[in-house]
């Protein structure tokens, strides 16, 4: 039976059990959009490229599933490029499908032509140019299995026009072999482990760092069995918040330049760290020579290039993280440590009695009220800045995918299009979008989405008039010379933007925001809360430029 | 260890595109890939590619990691001086004159080399050894006026099956 090339993509999409795709159509990408209307697959039409990719982004992340965005040539391709970008940094499994100008075309200036794969080979794990639709089903294929095979990451794949429609009997399609190389390379060292697990057991003052890693090894109750067994506390990066819950009892925060204090200072003071399932990114780290001074590392990860790029690890293995934490916990002894945890305790008790939340200002006490008023099941996303660190610092991370972060790119306008992806992937969850009034704005235009496709999603936007990270870092480190940061925002209406985008909404000062609270959990639809927030309200403690973990300026009084 | 140069081989996937990528690892990190060098193997899927970079061993650790990283990469190792077989050619371009051509001549006959293509008095001269000996042909050619040298950069192998 004679298909076209489109049909095939369709057919292995939903081989490979996907039913969601992002996307914006054009001119190149018809054919695509033409098989798609005749599947089951739901295509949900966003208001720009990068909102396909950060809504699959959210989706992948969300569900574990790989995500998938559809865009066409040109500049519908170049639009995705900062979203790619941000699930790259971050490990998201994301198949990108790109609609290219016809073969006799490539490489002429053509209309709506770019050269998506050479724009975005230092983003993406892998990328192709299909050039014959018998090759489509392989191709594909392989793309799904390196996205989300070792350390996941964003597959490209460029669809020209022609090749779409062509017809392909098929028959024909060739089942080319998987170069893939195979998940156990990178295998259990036994031995390796018993020598980790020797150290560990060996330690007076260890502690577990806990990296984005181990949610994508979906290895997070193995990850709590060790910290039961072996009695010992761990600490987070950014990225694996969430991956044991944040209420267990050895649980101390997260680390770097806006980590928890309390984190920072045992890591400094510990004397075996092991990390699991993290990379040493620059923002945990700060000054590396200064990072653990007193302390031996250990490192496992399933990626090779992750050890010892940043910090020497002193016993390391590639593996994945699942395997590692089967063979390791049976060698693991539960000792007591009594100087050492009794010290956390008391450690942790003071800054309870201090009020952590005052470190956060207002918004602190404002996002727990949230959390308390917001279903158990609900996801948190936040979008990046002093809406993140709030959030991250305040919020009870309960489950392993309910808060979803953009760490590794740092990307403004993430948190409200990721969302919707969380959101049409986790139907049975709440959703709650932080965002800080300039991270907003960058994605407005999807609230249309929202209002079309009724995703009941709670948007929460800090507006401080300003972009408020930066107005610290003027403050604190640049003398107070504030430039280039007054958004405006603050004469804007928020609140009959949000209505008239068919949204309800509803406005509040972030002291007295009960009732706005009230009304946005008991909302059915997609809801905004605009939360008025002083611009003086900045996040503490904080690292500054150039100094170590440890070296933390503490808040200011008032 | 100190900046070096270092010779790494790395084995590839025959494919368009690969190259590319295997360019922007390097360029990525801010080095300077000094020669490159590739061909298929005996194996016509399979392609070798041996660059020349100037680095120190910890440089060269983290780019060998983020090699072995890329999907078309199979296999990257770095072939070390006394473990591995290297040598590299090159052509040089000379045009004779009254002045050097005796020399010339004669140098080509001391060295071993071949003289290729001689027309209108310019010579294509090709000199194939270790990286030492193509060294000290180029400078005692150099004083007799090299117009142009192409050079493969050099190519390695390990000494034994492996």
């Amino acid at each position: 039976m004679d298909t076209t090339g489109a049909d095939i993509l369709i057919k292995t999409l939903k081989d490979e059990e996907v039913d969601t795709i992002f996307g914006y159509p054009g001119a190149n990408s018809l054919p695509i959009h033409d098989s798609m209307l005749k599947s089951q697959i739901r295509h949900y039409l966003v208001r720009h490229e990068q909102a396909a990719a950060h809504a699959a982004d959210g989706y992948a992340r969300a569900t574990g599933k790989v995500g998938v965005c559809l865009a066409t040539s040109g500049p519908g391709a170049t639009n995705l490029v900062t979203g790619i970008a941000t699930a790259y940094m971050d490990s998201t499994p994301l198949i990108v499908l790109t609609g290219q100008v016809t073969t006799n075309l490539l490489g002429s200036d053509a209309f709506q032509e770019t050269d998506i794969i050479g724009i975005t080979m230092p983003i993406t794990k892998h990328s192709y140019l299909v050039s014959d639709p018998c090759d489509i089903g392989s191709t594909l294929k392989e793309a799904f299995e390196i996205a989300r095979s070792g350390r996941p990451g964003p597959v490209l794949v460029d669809l020209p026009r022609d090749i779409m429609a062509a017809k392909c009997n098929l028959s024909d399609t060739k089942d080319v072999p998987s170069r893939v190389k195979p998940r156990s390379a990178g295998t259990r060292d036994d031995a390796q482990l018993q020598k980790i697990a020797a150290y560990l057991n060996r330690a007076e003052r260890p502690v577990l760092l806990i990296g984005g890693g181990v949610k994508l090894a979906k290895a997070c109750d193995d990850l709590a069995g060790l910290v039961e067994k072996g009695n010992i506390p761990f600490v987070s990066t950014m990225m694996g918040i969430g991956s044991v819950s944040a209420s267990n009892g050895y649980n101390l925060g997260f680390i770097g330049t806006h980590g928890n204090e309390l984190a920072n200072r045992i890591v400094h003071d510990s004397d075996f760290i092991l990390t699991i399932g993290a990379r040493f990114s620059d923002r945990s780290t700060s000054i590396v020579s200064e990072f653990a001074p007193l302390a031996t590392i250990a490192q496992i990860d399933i990626d090779a290039s992750s050890i010892g790029k940043v910090i020497k690890a002193d016993l390391s293995l590639v593996c994945d993280i699942r395997e590692a934490l089967e063979g390791l916990i049976p060698l693991v002894e539960k000792k007591e440590r009594k100087e050492w945890m009794e010290r956390i305790k008391r450690e942790r008790a003071a800054r309870n009695q201090n009020g952590a939340m005052d470190e956060c200002g207002a918004a602190g006490p404002f996002i727990r009220d949230v959390q308390a008023a917001m279903p158990e099941a609900t996801t948190m996303v936040t979008d990046v800045g002093l809406n993140q660190i709030w959030a991250l610092r305040s919020w009870q991370a309960k489950a392993p995918r309910s808060v979803i972060t953009p760490g590794g790119l740092g990307t403004m306008g993430f948190s409200l299009p990721a969302a919707m992806g969380v959101q049409v992937g986790a139907p049975d969850r709440a959703v709650v979008a932080f965002s800080g009034d300039g991270g907003f704005f960058m994605n407005i235009q999807e609230l249309v989405t929202v209002t079309c496709y009724q995703i009941p999603i709670k948007i929460v936007v800090f507006n401080n008039g300003h972009l408020g990270m930066i107005r610290q870092i003027q403050d604190l480190f640049y003398g107070s010379r504030f430039c280039d940061i007054e958004l405006g925002t603050s004469k804007v209406d928020l609140v009959a933007i949000a209505k008239g985008f068919g949204l309800d909404a509803d406005r509040v000062p972030v002291g007295d925001a009960g009732a706005g609270i009230e009304k946005m959990a008991a909302s059915t639809g997609p809801f905004l809360l605009e939360v008025i927030v002083d611009p003086d309200n900045y996040v503490y403690p904080i690292i500054p430029p150039g100094k170590s973990n440890i070296d933390m300026i503490s808040g200011r009084q008032g | 260890m100190g900046v070096r140069e270092r010779i790494l081989a790395i084995l590839v996937n025959n494919k368009p595109g690969v190259l590319a990528r295997v360019a922007g690892v390097f360029g990525r990190l801010g080095y300077n890939i000094e020669s490159l060098c590739v061909a298929e193997t005996i194996s016509p899927e399979i392609s070798r590619i041996t660059s020349i970079t100037n680095a120190d061993s910890d440089f060269i650790e983290k780019v060998m990691k983020q090699l072995g990283r890329l999907v078309d990469v199979i296999e990257v190792a770095e072939l070390v001086p006394g473990e591995s077989a290297q040598r590299e050619m090159i052509l040089i371009g000379i045009k004779l004159n009254q002045k050097n051509r005796q020399e010339v001549v004669q140098a080509v006959g001391m060295f071993d080399c071949t003289i290729v293509s001689l027309r209108n008095n310019y010579c294509v001269i090709q000199v194939a050894g270790s990286r030492g000996e193509v060294e000290t042909v180029i400078n005692y050619m150099r004083p007799f006026g090299i117009d142009k040298i192409a050079r493969t950069g050099v190519l390695a192998l390990h000494h034994e099956e492996n």
